[in-house]
């Protein structure tokens, strides 16, 4: 253990060079494990976005949903939609079957139209499961939206609710009278006259401009869709089951199609890509700093103990005992810059966190959020590692230089 | 015990030819040997390669009989671990150690286990008159007291040969008298073999074995 020892005893003998150096080590792990907590957070909320916003933990779909052109019609439509859902309803691992139909068509105050893409839900499960009371929340506080509520579990009541930019665009408020018009599952134009219970905004200003949700009940009529229904989606009582559920499902409904989540959930995946890409290069730049400023402090370690590693040579340690000293400084910079970071990160994320900041709106988006970065033991882990390798490697070359000098050289070095 | 064999080495030295040039000499066991002369004589040179930090041009380095200067540098190294023992003119301590960690470090880098090493350095330092100063690092120790720990390490491992380069040349005559006294004692006493490069009357006048060096040349050889 006498190695590691003067390693330790090596690293102490510079102390102001060596805190430089753990300040690097420890930036590099504050700002890597930062971002991964941040990520984490924006991962987070955007696959609940996603799940709760009507995808649920898994979407069974007609087998051609998704080929070619995805019609906003029954045209492609599970034929006999509530049958399944009721079937899938008596499944131990299904927790709650949301049936749904889209559909398009134009909507009306009289003197205007606006095109829009409907979704009809079941009004007194949809509650239960997906955010629509949040939605809700939201839109009450847009003009016209004071009021809002959901939609009435009475199957002869015919409301909706609009999304805030498609309210504005019709200047209906709550409690206005539109005209739904659409085509029946035959091809056939018919409409309906609802009446608004409430404005949602969905926090994406294409979904707000074009986006309405009505009952079941109101959809069937206008529609004549009968049982027919365009998709299923199911909530798990495990959502971390996900993946092996979707496989399983799938194998009891082989005229259907059981898609995951995150299959269908496209925004996601791009901003996911996106943040890879993004915090991929950063930490890759960091990395390289923390090579870099370390490389730097062990060679000029190596330069000051010339004569002292000609010594230790002269005294029987082997070439390779010598590249094994600099690689257990290297580890000991690691492991203490690591634990120093780790202790960092703890308490900047918490205070950050307490701070309640507010977040600007994402891109094509129309509201912000708070901040509010995650703990992750994963994403520390895989940092402190990755620093820890980095730090191995940035010890290689002085521990080249070391093991290659000429003892009768070194011992001359001044 | 050490034979050195039509040994040459030369160098550039300031544009001049330098180094030791068909040096012969053979060191007995149990021998105070000092190498004297003037300095560019090849005292250090002969040393060095005595000592197998450098490799001759030609020639041979045998100890106990054993040709040693033409092993590949892992055995060399291993050699010097286990049966040499060296002295520098400027200590060379690690500084990040303690007097005991100093004595502790052939030892230790030998693999002997820690209870044994331990009390071998101990007892080392206390040879050297150094039992109260063990936990003492180099910059506390003046420099007679650091070659002390110098020699206590490099006869810690109890080697066949110990090769002491200058040992008095950083030290006044206060400490430098007393230091050759030591190792005189201590090739008495323990039967163990030092070949010592010094041009320091005090050093030569203490030698059982003295051989004179100028311009690389060994020109005389005295037993005493």
């Amino acid at each position: 253990m006498i190695l590691p020892r003067l390693a330790l005893r090596n690293l102490l003998r510079q102390r102001r060079r060596t805190a430089l150096t753990l300040m690097v080590v420890v930036a590099g792990f504050l700002a890597l494990s930062l971002a991964g907590g941040f990520m984490a957070q924006t991962f987070q909320g955007l696959s609940d976005a996603a799940i709760r916003g009507g995808l649920g933990h898994l979407q069974v779909l007609p087998p051609d949903a998704l080929e070619g052109d995805e019609a906003q019609s029954l045209e492609k439509a599970l034929p006999d939609g509530e049958a399944l859902a009721a079937q899938l309803r008596r499944d131990p691992a299904v927790a709650e079957v949301l049936p749904r139909i889209q559909f398009m068509g134009l909507l009306s105050n009289g003197p205007k139209s606006v095109a829009f893409l409907g979704t009809a839900v079941d009004p007194v499960l949809e509650p239960r499961h997906m955010a629509s009371a949040e939605a809700l929340k939201d839109g009450a506080r847009a003009p016209g939206g004071a009021g809002s509520r959901w939609l009435s579990a009475d199957p002869a009541a015919r409301e909706v609710i609009l999304g805030v930019g498609l309210a504005r665009a019709l200047g209906a408020s709550v409690g206005s009278s539109l005209t739904l018009m659409s085509t029946t599952r035959d091809g056939a134009l018919n409409a309906a006259d609802v009446e608004v219970a409430g404005l949602q905004d969905l926090g994406l200003r294409e979904l707000n401009d074009r986006l309405l949700t009505v009952s079941l009940a109101t959809a069937g009529q206008l529609l004549e869709a009968g049982p027919a229904r365009s998709r299923l989606s199911l909530v798990l009582k495990r959502p971390g089951d996900t993946a092996r559920e979707q496989a399983r499902i799938q194998a009891l409904l082989p005229g259907a199609s059981v898609k995951p989540w995150f299959e269908l959930a496209s925004f996601y995946r791009q901003v996911k890509l996106l943040y890879f890409a993004i915090f991929g290069f950063m930490g890759l730049v960091l990395f390289l700093v923390v090579l870099l400023a370390t490389a730097n402090t062990l060679l000029m370690s190596v330069m000051e103990r010339v004569r002292e590693f000609g010594v230790l040579r002269a005294m029987g340690l082997q070439p390779g005992q010598l590249m094994a000293l600099l690689q257990w400084e290297g580890a000991f910079l690691g492991l203490l810059g690591s634990a120093l970071g780790l202790a960092a990160t703890l308490l900047l994320r918490a205070g950050l966190n307490a701070l309640h900041l507010q977040m600007p709106a994402p891109p094509g988006t129309s509201h912000g959020y708070e901040l509010n970065i995650h703990f992750v033991p994963l994403v520390y882990l895989v940092v402190a590692v990755g620093l820890q390798a980095t730090l191995q490697v940035s010890a290689l070359v002085p521990g080249l230089k070391a093991a290659r000098l000429r003892i009768v050289e070194a011992l001359r070095h001044v | 015990m050490l034979e050195l064999h039509q040994l040459t080495r030369a160098y550039e030295l300031g544009g001049e030819r330098a180094g030791v040039f068909g040096v012969s000499l053979t060191v007995p066991k149990g021998c105070l040997a000092v190498l004297a002369g003037p300095s560019g004589s090849g005292k250090t040179t002969l040393l060095q390669l005595a000592g197998l930090l450098d490799t001759p041009d030609a020639g041979e380095v045998r100890l106990d009989g054993q040709v040693v200067s033409s092993l590949p540098e892992r055995a060399r190294c291993d050699l010097r671990l286990r049966r040499l023992g060296f002295v520098f003119q400027a200590f060379n301590l690690v500084p990040v150690l303690s007097a005991l960690e100093n004595a502790l470090l052939p030892l230790q880098l030998q693999g002997l286990p820690g209870d044994e090493a331990r009390h071998r350095a101990e007892a080392a330092l206390a040879r050297v008159g150094l039992a109260d100063r063990m936990h003492h690092r180099p910059g506390q120790l003046s420099g007679g007291q650091q070659q002390r720990v110098a020699i206590a390490r490099a006869l810690a491992p109890d080697p066949l040969l110990v090769l002491a380069d200058e040992p008095t040349a950083s030290l006044d005559h206060a400490h430098g008298g007393p230091l050759m006294d030591l190792l005189a004692e201590l090739t008495a006493e323990r039967g163990a073999t030092f070949l010592v490069a010094s041009h320091d009357p005090a050093v030569i006048a203490r030698a059982d074995r003295v051989f004179r060096l100028a311009d690389g040349k060994l020109i005389e050889e005295e037993h005493r």
